[in-house]
């Protein structure tokens, strides 16, 4: 079995019937997708296989053999933000963040499936994924403000972030 | 947990056919939404295991006013795509992804969930007079989908083959959120033959409702003959909905979807 | 003042949009065994038959614990508070919810930990379950636990009581006697990251816990004290937490792991199942309240009796906590001179409850606003009038005789007034906070305000 994960082939020793969410956590240690479930039902371990949006837990290895797969590890380039994590960023659309990762890889195969998707189109697109900390309100914002274009890439959110903690520890 | 399972990957049909044999002891997947959780934590445990992601038994094609679904076709291509009330149908499966992951012939093959009635694809198969040709013990052959969902187990679904109806309806009761299965949905279709109905979520798997249709074909309105659905069906209460509910939901539905006609 | 008001990036929000946030579940430990548990599949049973040998004698099992492996099996979430302990970490002679835990296995794979509860030998003497609290507190329902059917700590009396003024007076006085009875039911928190632990036994012999509780140092002293060890032993690793909303206090997964890891001398993780989240882990309780009113025709409350049972589950955990900050609040956000209230802890056999976002008020909140709206109805007035007539305002005394500083009663009402474009006659718009004194205080609060006007 082998797999294109953000770019890096891995020959894979897990058994062809395992998930592709035991493969990405246990095998290759790449743990944003959750195991929130275990049965397609909360869309935390949502991945990106071949441009698709899937939930790994319901994937068997054996389905995708030689398939790409995109966690948020790889979803930004040479190491910037993409504009999705941007805009989850701004609009402070985690809270507790286990769900985010399969929120925000839904909603970038949406944005380009469908550029510049609205509001009732983004509720749709994201209606499999579930979050307990959030109501939906700032994710939804965030999506909107991606679908709009609204976001500014050239901001530097980690000297941001570094000056908060050395404010918070001032 | 499933390192001992005999895992086949076929990569044709005739490969899918000649591996699924007679079908004893094998594990069909083909979108994997029901089947992995069950293999995921251990409930299931099959000797052999049949992926059929690369077999080549998805694409739609229409030809004399029928149309021929591959057994691995994704719900998603359904929507659009097919005759109704099949297309609306498959917009109330799941979530975008569910939908593009999930498969009319794993739909067609659902059993009964635990908690819940499945496989609500189902019903509008039914009103279509829908044909599945599937391989198994005896070879080939082609039938009924209700001969088909009567013989039950033990078949590898090839394809299943639709005619465009002259008319059609379907109502559902609104899902609260996309994790549910349909609580209860009806589909109608008008044909050279007349009307079927069929109901899913009103007994463990999808069903036609034969009152309803000889109450229409001696000549009754939508509204009498939505008043006969309950005598072909007896609704149970589960996760999703008590038995009073459905039972009083029923002729609604069946009406709403004969009106449209 | 470089923070307040500004808006500020999260401090960890960059690593949670790029997957760096570990969570217990992502930290990885070389050689961790994996825990899983053999749960009682009925409501109430006793236990006549435990024999773990065949899972102990698997290849790759590495530890199997049942209550004999506990050095303190017995323990209570409010034991630091003095309360004696009810609940087993492991089951003893009798399990008495579905998915009681009884025994535990540390195994080298998932499957393997599966196979080995499935090879244990155990036989159950069924018994009837209870799963009404309402039925349960009746006089001739067979208890589930020896003391009774209520939790019997608060004491004497076994209930938690509150009284004020004159209530039966209050009822003699009364126009009309207004009652109803509140139901609301079991909530699952169901966190989208289910109970996990991580216990890593290190060289020193201390353990390292990595745990998703909500609560740290309280999570701590449960384990040191099931284990009978200093808390200087036990180095516990959170803050991260997948979601919790009150069911991450019960400390559920890291005592069993510690225990495990023990024994078998490996970091073992122990991760329910979605389906074990909602089997066994604890849920919001479901409440049963009974109120009744005394009530002027012009819709002034003058006594209020309440009786409120409350459904602990199989054990107490937080239950009774959760009552008294309930009793509290049951009057919701209005004053009323005389009160009479009773409130149980009841043991049923569902999964024991606990904690969720306003543990003990919003169930309370839920009632008090409910009888409100039926006050209203049953005398013709307007819903908006009886809640700004009965609003607390400043210098009234609640029910656990708190005097009341700056109450947010009557601005509330009115601004919910005004968002959805009520109309209030002038009387009712010009209130204010103020306390009531002079001709605006009615008859039947001149006693109370009498009596504890001098206390500040």
């Amino acid at each position: 079995m082998k797999l294109y994960v953000n770019g890096i082939e891995h020959d894979l020793e897990t058994p062809p019937l395992e998930s592709l969410l035991t493969a990405l956590r246990e095998e290759l240690a790449i743990t944003s997708p959750k195991a929130g479930c275990n049965q397609g039902g909360c869309g935390a371990c949502t991945v990106i296989v071949d441009g698709e949006p899937r939930r790994s837990c319901l994937t068997p290895l054996a389905a995708i053999d030689g398939a790409s797969v995109t966690t948020v590890e790889g979803l930004g380039a040479d190491g910037a933000l993409s504009p999705i994590q941007a805009a989850f960023f701004d609009h402070y659309a985690t809270q507790c963040g286990f769900c985010v990762s399969g929120f925000m890889l839904a909603a970038h195969t949406l944005l380009e499936r469908e550029p510049g998707a609205g509001r009732d189109r983004i509720i749709e697109g994201l209606a499999g994924h579930l979050c307990r900390c959030t109501g939906y309100v700032k994710i939804v914002e965030a999506v909107e403000a991606a679908a709009r274009g609204d976001v500014d890439l050239s901001r530097d959110r980690d000297r941001e972030s570094e000056f908060l903690t050395e404010g918070s520890q001032a | 947990m499933t390192h001992s399972t005999n895992v086949l990957v076929p990569q044709s049909p005739e490969e899918a056919v000649a591996s699924f044999g007679d079908g004893a002891g094998i594990t069909v997947v083909a979108g994997g939404t029901i089947v992995m959780p069950e293999l995921s934590s251990g409930r299931l445990r099959p000797e052999r295991a049949l992926v059929l992601a690369n077999a080549g038994l998805d694409g739609i094609s229409a030809a004399n006013g029928a149309v021929t679904i591959g057994a691995t076709t994704p719900v998603l291509a359904l929507v659009g795509a097919t005759p109704e009330p099949l297309s609306t149908f498959a917009a109330y499966v799941g979530d975008y992804e569910i939908r593009s992951q999930a498969t009319i012939g794993g739909n067609l093959c659902a059993p009964p969930g635990p908690e819940s009635p499945r496989g609500d694809l189902q019903a509008p198969l039914l009103a279509l007079g829908a044909r599945i040709r599937s391989a198994g013990a005896g070879g080939e052959r082609t039938e009924p989908v209700e001969d088909f969902l009567a013989g039950g187990e033990g078949r590898l679904v090839l394809a299943i083959e639709v005619d465009e109806p002259t008319s059609s309806g379907a109502s559902a009761i609104g899902r609260p959120h996309a994790h549910n299965y349909t609580i209860m949905a009806v589909a109608a279709a008008a044909g050279a033959d007349g009307v079927r109905v069929a109901v899913t979520g009103a007994g463990p798997r999808a069903q036609r409702l034969p009152s309803v249709e000889q109450a229409l074909a001696g000549g009754a309105d939508a509204t009498a003959a939505a008043a006969k659905a309950t005598d072909d069906v007896t609704p149970a209460d589960d996760a999703l909905a008590s038995a009073w509910y459905r039972a009083r939901m029923l002729p609604r539905l069946v009406e709403q979807a004969l009106s449209q006609l | 003042m470089k923070a307040v008001g500004a808006r500020l990036p999260r401090y960890d929000g960059l690593a949670q949009i790029t997957g760096q946030v570990r969570y217990v579940d992502d930290v990885r430990v070389p050689g961790t065994l994996w825990a899983k548990a053999l749960r009682s599949p009925h409501h109430f049973a006793g236990i006549t038959k435990l024999d773990t040998g065949k899972a102990e004698a698997m290849e790759g099992v590495h530890a199997v614990i049942t209550k004999d492996d506990v050095p303190l099996n017995v323990y209570g979430h409010l034991s630091a508070l003095g309360v004696p302990g009810d609940e087993p970490l492991l089951a003893e002679d009798e399990v008495r919810y579905k998915g009681q835990p009884i025994a535990v296995v540390a195994a080298e794979t998932e499957e393997l930990a599966q196979a080995a509860v499935e090879s244990i030998e155990i036989a159950y003497d069924e018994r009837e379950p209870l799963f009404d609290m309402r039925k349960a507190f009746d006089a001739d329902a067979a208890p589930i636990h020896p003391w009774g059917p209520v939790y019997n700590h608060f004491g004497p009396p076994d209930h938690r009581r509150i009284r004020k003024g004159d209530v039966e007076k209050a009822f003699a006085d009364a126009d009309v006697i207004v009652q109803g009875v509140y139901r609301p039911q079991a909530i699952e928190h169901c966190p989208l990251e289910p109970q996990t632990a991580l216990v890593v036994p290190e060289a020193d012999g201390r353990l390292t816990i990595y745990s998703c509780t909500q609560a740290m140092y309280f999570s701590m002293g449960v384990v040191a004290a099931h284990l009978q060890c200093p808390l200087n032993r036990l180095k516990f690793v959170g803050g991260t937490v997948g979601g919790g909303f009150g069911g991450k206090v019960d400390t559920a997964t890291e005592t069993v792991c510690a225990l495990l890891a023990m024994k078998s001398k490996r970091p073992v993780k122990w991760r329910w199942t979605r389906e074990e989240e909602f089997l066994a882990s604890s849920t919001r309780a479901p409440w049963h309240m009974e109120i009744a009113d005394a009530v002027t025709s012009d819709g002034w409350i003058l006594g209020r009796k309440m009786l409120t049972l409350h459904d602990a589950g199989a054990y107490t955990r937080f239950s009774s906590y959760g009552l008294t900050k309930h009793a509290f609040h049951h009057t919701g956000a209005y004053t009323i001179p005389n009160l009479n209230f009773n409130g149980y802890v009841v043991f049923t056999n569902r999964v024991p409850t606990t904690a969720m976002r306003g543990f003990g008020v919003t169930s309370v909140s839920y009632a008090a606003e409910m009888h409100m709206n039926r006050i209203a109805d049953v005398l013709g007035l307007d819903p908006f009038a009886v809640r700004l007539k009965n609003a607390n305002r400043i210098g009234d005394l609640t029910g656990n005789m708190v005097r009341l500083k700056d109450p947010s009663t009557v601005a509330v009402m009115l601004a919910a007034a005004e968002r959805i474009g009520h109309e209030l006659p002038a009387e009712l718009r010009g209130m204010t906070n103020e306390p009531r004194t002079g001709e605006l205080l009615p008859e039947h609060l001149k006693a109370s305000v009498a009596t504890n006007g001098s206390e500040d």
